[in-house]
């Protein structure tokens, strides 16, 4: 087990890290997701040894790594700019870890052809970094890190150069490969597909602090506040401010800027009796969320388009409700056009809400796997009036 | 605004093509994105349009008229790239009316036109800015709206969102898609995004090796690609495209690989009757379009799961069927683990199949499976 215990790093009077509390499983694949400046790179350089924490400790099954040499940590990095060799060829950048560790010939041949396989490079082996896209440096650079048998291995945005298809590509491969590597690997990204594809567990990174540590289902549906529940899924939710009210009796959220009312359950009428006013904001996954293009039962909340985009498989609707905006995902088959009418279906049954940032409701995890049609229930299962 | 048509337009570097024989028109308030891998002669056809390199065979004319000869001034074209170079202490309102200030144009002329530009791209609450106070989504979006001001006849975009974070990007997409519905210019997109061209367009031009290979709106080139490339390039995750040999299985026509066996899709049968489908084909079907597990039924095939990637709205299952590597796109819930046994199924009316030897597609009859049916039954 890895343990970050209370870890500070500051770069002057810039807080890097601010009060890190992390533990890594053995064999666990944790993914640390977060924007550009969170403090991630840095996170994975402090537990490589490559910068020292201000304040804190890092462990590795209870004992403290502070005063270990980088070398001595058996940890295998991949940094996000490659740092290859650039006198050296693809091959022998590949098989530069395994001769340092005396490997035998045979095996090190054996070795760098399946990994150049592996990462889709084996057409490569004689090129030096120099004559390589980004991309392909990128690959070696990961091939690279993976090759050795490390206790850890640390990957700093190491798909972030490649293009979307070969990305995916290998995130499949590496996702095949990381089970196999009976190791603990921390990954770095921003990409949250990335992080909920491959993850065990995902810790989700901000201005230094960590919001949130759970798995991809945890992550994806029940995040802690505002900022992990936008920061995934694509496209994000749309959160709508709203206020609370009694209305005739009964509590309900009022959706700022329309003239939509949502009956708040009691949980939410709880939150509400402190002194303090709340700053509430709701926000539905636009795979939650049914589209109509006529009034029904389900979609009872009249709103009109703004823009409609094509992804194949589904459309994405920006829809204008009132003042407020939200997005939707739709089946495929139908068209929007700009200003058409629309009637959306929202309510706790589909609804996040957050009070001054916070969660404080999750609508339960729809049984849209119960369905045996993928493509209607990723466009949410719903029934679209046509 | 204008309509642009290309006819047989070449470019020649020396020895090399980058643009072999295209032909197209873009109409008047279209919106088209020029998609296609890097190399495939996209950007060389744009600056063509713009005026910025010569063409080397062909015409270019704008409402019907040639504008090869023309400058790039006179061509009246607005280019927006990545890298919009605003000045930055100038104010937002500035810089926008910078075009127009230029082309000595009246100030109450100018007055008016920014603050249209300005309300219809959002930033009217921007003006009095300066442009090095913006954020990079603030700037994009001043950058495109600058492009505007001076009524362009053609608006190209050159890849301008590719390289913006992905939260920004899909905000930039509904700007710039709403922008365009409702100036109803004629825009040119160039990308390599397939996603981008997908969401903005109207139609897409899909590029390789200099040549369009399809011209069609995204739900054309999605559903029906014209070959295999262009089946390959749009989509993600990405087509299953593996060759069959046609066969024959208890009277019926199939389509077979290593010890796999799949019916002959019907809509397909009059082909297979008339005897034109070729030995040997390559299946395309999208990873949407799989049955998985108990509803996959009839004419399912096992698989062996090899990795499944929970994405939240969906799950990624790569699987093998025998030596087939095959991708399939499942709905949260039932996530299948690590070597199960899945049983999946194509969704016959989804098949796609195309000439293994020259790629292109090879289309059904017309008229759907049960008209399928009676062309059968005719032949």
């Amino acid at each position: 087990m890895l343990e970050l215990d209370s870890v500070v790093k500051l770069f002057g009077t810039t807080v890097a890290i601010n009060g890190v509390e992390l533990s890594v499983r053995d064999h666990e694949y944790l993914v640390i997701l977060g924007p550009a400046g969170a403090g991630k790179s840095t996170t994975l350089r402090l537990i490589a040894g490559l910068t020292k924490p201000t304040r804190g400790d890092i462990r590795v099954d209870g004992q403290s790594l502070l005063g270990v040499a980088p070398e001595h940590r058996d940890i295998s990095m991949v940094f996000e700019n490659y740092a290859l060799y650039p006198q050296r060829t693809v091959f022998e950048n590949l098989s530069f870890p395994l001769e340092a560790r005396r490997v035998p010939r045979s095996e090190i041949k054996h070795r760098v052809e399946s990994m150049a396989s592996i990462l889709l490079i084996d057409s490569l082996l004689d090129r030096r970094p120099g004559a390589l896209s980004g991309g392909q440096r990128q690959r070696v650079a990961l091939g690279r890190g993976l090759i050795r048998d490390a206790t850890v291995y640390l990957l700093d945005e190491p798909l972030s150069h490649l293009d979307a298809r070969v990305r995916q590509d290998i995130r499949v491969q590496l996702k095949a490969m990381s089970v196999n590597l009976h190791s603990m690997v921390i990954h770095v990204t921003q990409d949250y597909r990335e992080a909920m594809s491959l993850a065990d567990r995902i810790a989700v990174l901000n201005q230094g602090r960590i919001l949130q540590v759970g798995t991809p289902d945890e992550i994806y549906a029940a995040p802690v506040n505002e900022f992990v529940a936008t920061f995934v899924g694509d496209p994000p939710m749309s959160l709508l401010d709203a206020t609370f009210a009694n209305e005739n009796g009964q509590p309900v959220l009022r959706v700022a800027g329309t003239n939509i009312s949502l009956a708040a359950n009691e949980l939410i009428s709880r939150v509400t009796n402190g002194s303090q006013p709340l700053a509430f904001r709701v926000a539905a996954r636009p795979t939650d969320v049914p589209v109509s293009a006529s009034e029904t039962k389900e979609c009872s909340i009249p709103a009109h388009v703004y823009v409609s985009e094509s992804h194949g498989y589904r459309n994405i609707v920006t829809i204008k409700l009132g003042d407020a905006t939200i997005r939707v995902a739709a089946p495929p088959k139908q068209t929007w056009r700009v200003n058409d009418p629309v009637w959306l279906g929202l309510g706790m049954h589909n609804l996040h809400v957050f009070a001054n940032g916070k969660a404080i409701y999750h609508p339960a995890v729809s049984a849209a796997g119960a369905t045996t049609r993928p493509q209607r229930s990723l466009t949410a299962a719903s029934t679209i009036g046509n | 605004m204008a309509t642009v048509g290309l006819e047989d337009v070449w470019k020649r570097y020396g020895k090399v093509e980058a643009v072999r024989g295209i032909s197209m028109e873009i109409v008047d308030g279209e919106f088209v994105a020029l998609l296609g891998p890097s190399g495939c002669g996209k950007t060389s056809t744009m600056r063509m349009i713009a005026g910025l390199e010569e063409i080397s065979a062909g015409d270019i004319r704008f409402d019907g008229k040639s504008v090869i000869d023309r400058p790039p001034r006179a061509r009246n074209v607005a280019m927006a790239f990545e890298n919009y170079a605003l000045y930055p202490t100038l104010s937002v309102y500035e810089n926008l009316a910078f075009p127009a200030r230029a082309a000595h144009w009246p100030n109450d002329r100018i007055d008016k036109r920014v603050r249209e530009v300005a309300s219809i791209a959002a930033i009217d609450k921007l003006l009095e800015r300066r442009t090095g106070e913006l954020s990079s989504g603030q700037a994009q979006m001043v950058g495109l709206a600058r492009a505007l001001v001076r009524e362009p006849a053609v608006f190209l975009l050159d890849e301008p969102i590719s390289h913006v974070d992905a939260r920004l990007r899909i905000d930039m997409r509904t700007y710039i898609k709403r922008l365009q519905v409702e100036l109803g210019y004629t825009m040119v997109l160039v990308t390599h995004d397939q996603e981008d061209a997908m969401a903005l367009a109207d139609r897409i031009a899909v590029m390789a090796d200099g040549r369009l290979r399809q011209l069609g709106t995204p739900a054309e080139v999605y559903d029906r690609p014209e070959d295999t490339f262009v089946a390959n390039f749009i989509g993600s995750p990405p087509i299953n495209l593996f060759e069959c040999q046609i066969g024959q299985a208890g009277g019926k026509t199939v389509l077979r690989r290593d010890g796999l066996t799949f019916d002959l899709p019907d809509q397909f049968l009059p082909l297979a009757t008339a005897g034109t489908l070729p030995a040997s084909v390559t299946v395309g079907i999208r990873p949407f379009h799989l049955t998985a597990g108990a509803g996959a039924g009839h004419g399912a095939i096992a698989a062996r799961v090899v990795v499944v990637e929970p994405l939240g709205d969906m799950e990624i299952v790569t699987a093998e069927a025998g030596n087939l590597p095959i991708q399939v796109v499942i709905p949260p819930g039932n996530r299948p683990k690590r070597d199960d046994t899945m049983q999946l199924a194509l969704e016959p009316e989804y098949v796609l199949l195309f000439d293994t030897e020259s790629k292109q597609a090879i289309h059904a009859p017309s008229g759907g499976s049960a008209t399928a049916h009676a062309a059968a039954a005719l032949v």
